[in-house]
């Protein structure tokens, strides 16, 4: 058979049901192929949105998200979205046309090399320029994004492997990648290192997420009288209206969580890399604290925060290994005790009845009215932290956010690809102004293919985060960070799509239209106009400690130590 | 100085990957010796790195390529050195220790000359 048709049923052997992207001159023979396919192919607005969408998708569905683009502008668009999925270890297969294996090189029309561009931010990426490797090639791809820590895999496949004759004893060729190996060596000094805790702490991270070892953690974190505190990219992984769940830490967590990480003798960090968003000044993070790290790459262990026991594992096997090891009863009760308070008085009221509309009313509102299996997404700046601070996300809801690379307009396509996995859902995009405008053609996609997301869209009119940082930092010098007016009118630019819109510009309008959002058959926007002079606090200023934290409207009276 | 052995499938792209970790890392490379070994569709890649505890530090990632079969220092014993050297006289080959590579190559001040770290 001919590449295009193997390709096809490669894809359909890995139980692809579902692919984002736009075609291309290369592409043309594989997409000839796809006419006859049962494989849905949403056609998007631009390659980015593409890969952002296959990375929503994977997120809820927990198999890799395929896109796909054309040679040469198509793949360079197409980086973004790649980029992102590794950032926050998504499972994703990309792929992109290439000119002729003939021609390659020769700086043919449409020709970049992708191959050079993808590699350092895949897990793994291929030039198919053999067609008998082509099977095998498509079938490594998809096992490598979903063995071990997940990751996007790039296949460059040049235009005339799909034009080759591929045999079926190729395609029945089977493959087989390395798993990485478990490293439980330090096991036992983990144990005894919590067991002896007196103010034991987790940290549980966006590996949490992947492994689904949520209840597993809870009931580790009951054993040790732990709370349990998450990285942005772990929300969604505990309950948060669980009393030993702190919430999200860091830059701008919950002043419990910061406190917890502070304060910890015993710190187990389970499925995060210690970004710097969260530890702060790297140098003063946790050095009164010893630090179980548990992580499936073992090149994380170590990289940012050393003299540490290491677990090298998957978070549900190594946390089901810790609770069988554990054998004396913990001495933490009076930490519990104290946290248990502490996470009492950290608990405020924002549900904000002013004018101009507070963004925390927005989000108080979503907490309460969005039901209990609905998958929030946010773009990236001050949305995304209002989001994380104040959005409250326990039973079946999910998170889904671009914490690694921080990807402006990874919220709106994202959310597309989730709605597609998991059409039964609630759906919401928690955006900004900013963000909302670098994909907002988008809507197109979202009408065309008939994905009723909603988009809740905290208007200020500025790019508030980038706006906040020169208020705090910069003298209150604004250089190109506000826009001018109300351009675009996010209103007539949704319904111009077909989308259904409404501008919300009373607090007491707020819950309202939240209601009729989750109700809306169609993709639906709500414009809220909020306070441009509301700012996202609490906040550590960056490369510093939780003492010189900026409070504004937070009583926190708990203190630093 | 540290040389790093790395056993790697023998195709197009394999150097750009390995390079690209030392690149993210910030590590310059002292001296690389690749070729052929003695299996088929592989290859042997000999590095070597100044500085230990950066060297260590790069070592789980390559271990994480899938192009990369086994990474690992190599045991300090097992340091050799080559050169090639070039004068008014002619070519010179030097093989042996790294020591005694280092100090012919010093003495002898040759035109020009190439020097390189290899073990097994």
């Amino acid at each position: 058979m001919k590449g295009a048709k193997a390709a096809v049923e490669l894809l359909e052997k890995q139980n692809v049901q579902v692919m984002f992207g736009i075609p291309g001159g290369v592409l043309l023979p594989f997409y000839d192929e796809l006419v006859q396919s049962d494989i849905r192919h949403i056609l998007v607005r631009h390659e980015q949105c593409a890969g952002h969408m296959a990375d929503g998708f994977a997120r809820v569905s927990r198999k890799p998200g395929v896109c796909i683009a054309t040679s040469g502008p198509g793949a360079t668009n197409l980086v973004t979205g790649v980029a992102t999925a590794f950032m926050d270890s998504s499972p994703m297969v990309a792929i992109t046309g290439q000119v002729a294996t003939g021609v390659l090189g020769n700086d043919a029309f449409q020709e970049a090399d992708s191959f050079s561009l993808m590699m350092p931010i895949t897990k793994h990426n291929y030039r198919v320029t053999d067609p008998k490797q082509f099977p095998e090639t498509m079938k490594r791809a998809f096992m490598i994004a979903t063995t071990g820590r997940y990751g996007p895999v790039h296949v460059d496949i040049p235009t005339d492997i799909f034009q080759a004759d591929i045999t079926d004893e190729q395609m029945k060729k089977e493959v087989r990648v390395p798993k990485p190996r478990r490293n439980l060596s330090e096991l036992l000094d983990a144990v005894k290192l919590l067991e002896k805790a007196e103010r034991p702490t987790i940290m549980v991270g966006g590996g949490v997420i992947w492994s689904q070892a949520g209840p597993e953690i809870m009931r580790l974190a009951e054993m040790l009288m732990a709370p349990v505190v998450t990285t942005l990219m772990a929300k969604g992984s505990v309950p948060e209206n669980h009393p030993m769940v702190l919430g999200v830490c860091g830059m701008h967590g919950r002043q419990v969580a910061n406190y917890a990480l502070n304060n910890c003798d015993v710190l187990l960090a389970i499925g995060t890399r210690f970004s710097d968003r969260v530890t702060g000044k790297l140098s003063e993070f946790g050095t009164k604290t010893k630090v179980v790290h548990v992580d499936i790459d073992s090149s994380e262990i170590g990289k940012n925060v050393k003299g540490r026991v290491g677990l090298v594992g998957d978070a549900w096997t190594v946390v089901n290994a810790l609770i069988a090891g554990l054998q004396r009863r913990p001495k933490a009760s009076i930490w519990k005790e104290r946290i248990l308070q502490l996470n009492k008085d950290c608990t405020c009221d924002y549900d904000l009845r002013t004018d101009p509309i507070k963004p925390q009313k927005v989000i108080h509102d979503m907490s309460k009215y969005l039901p209990d299996d609905a998958i929030v997404t946010t773009e990236v700046g001050q949305n995304q932290m209002w989001a994380a601070h104040f959005y409250k996300c326990y039973g079946k809801r999910m998170f889904i956010t671009s914490g690694g690379l921080g990807t402006m307009g990874f919220g709106f396509p994202a959310a597309l690809g989730a709605k597609v996995a998991r059409p039964g859902s609630v759906v919401a995009d928690i955006a900004g102004d900013g963000s909302l405008q670098m994909v907002s053609q988008e809507f197109a996609t979202a009408v065309e293919n008939d994905i009723p997301v909603m988009i809740c869209l905290l208007n200020n009119g500025w790019l508030g985060m980038v706006k906040q940082w020169q208020k705090l930092f910069y003298g209150s010098r604004y250089m190109a960070s506000k826009f001018a007016g109300t351009t675009p009118d996010f209103v007539k630019l949704a319904e111009a799509y077909g989308a259904v819109a409404v501008r919300v510009e009373r607090q007491s309008e707020v819950a309202e239209a939240i209601r009729r959002g989750a109700k809306s058959d169609l993709p639906f926007l709500i414009d809220f106009v909020i306070d441009p002079e509301e700012d996202v606090l609490p906040m550590t200023p960056p490369g510093r400690t939780s003492v010189d934290c900026i409070k504004g409207r937070c009583k926190w009276k708990g203190g630093v130590t | 100085m540290e040389v790093m052995m790395m056993l790697v499938y023998d195709q197009p792209g394999v150097m750009q990957r390995v390079m690209g970790e030392f690149n993210r890392k910030r590590i310059n490379v002292e001296t690389i010796v690749v070729g052929k070994c003695e299996m088929a569709d592989r290859a042997r890649i000999v590095l070597s790195i100044s500085d230990r505890e950066k060297a260590l530090a790069v070592i789980e990632h390559l271990k994480a390529l899938q192009e990369v079969i086994e990474c690992d220092l190599v045991d300090h014993s097992r340091h050799e050195a080559y050169a090639l050297l070039c004068n008014k006289e002619g070519v010179c080959r030097l093989t042996g220790s790294v020591d005694q590579v280092d100090s012919i190559v010093k003495k002898s001040q040759p035109e020009k000359f190439i020097q390189a770290m290899n073990a097994i």
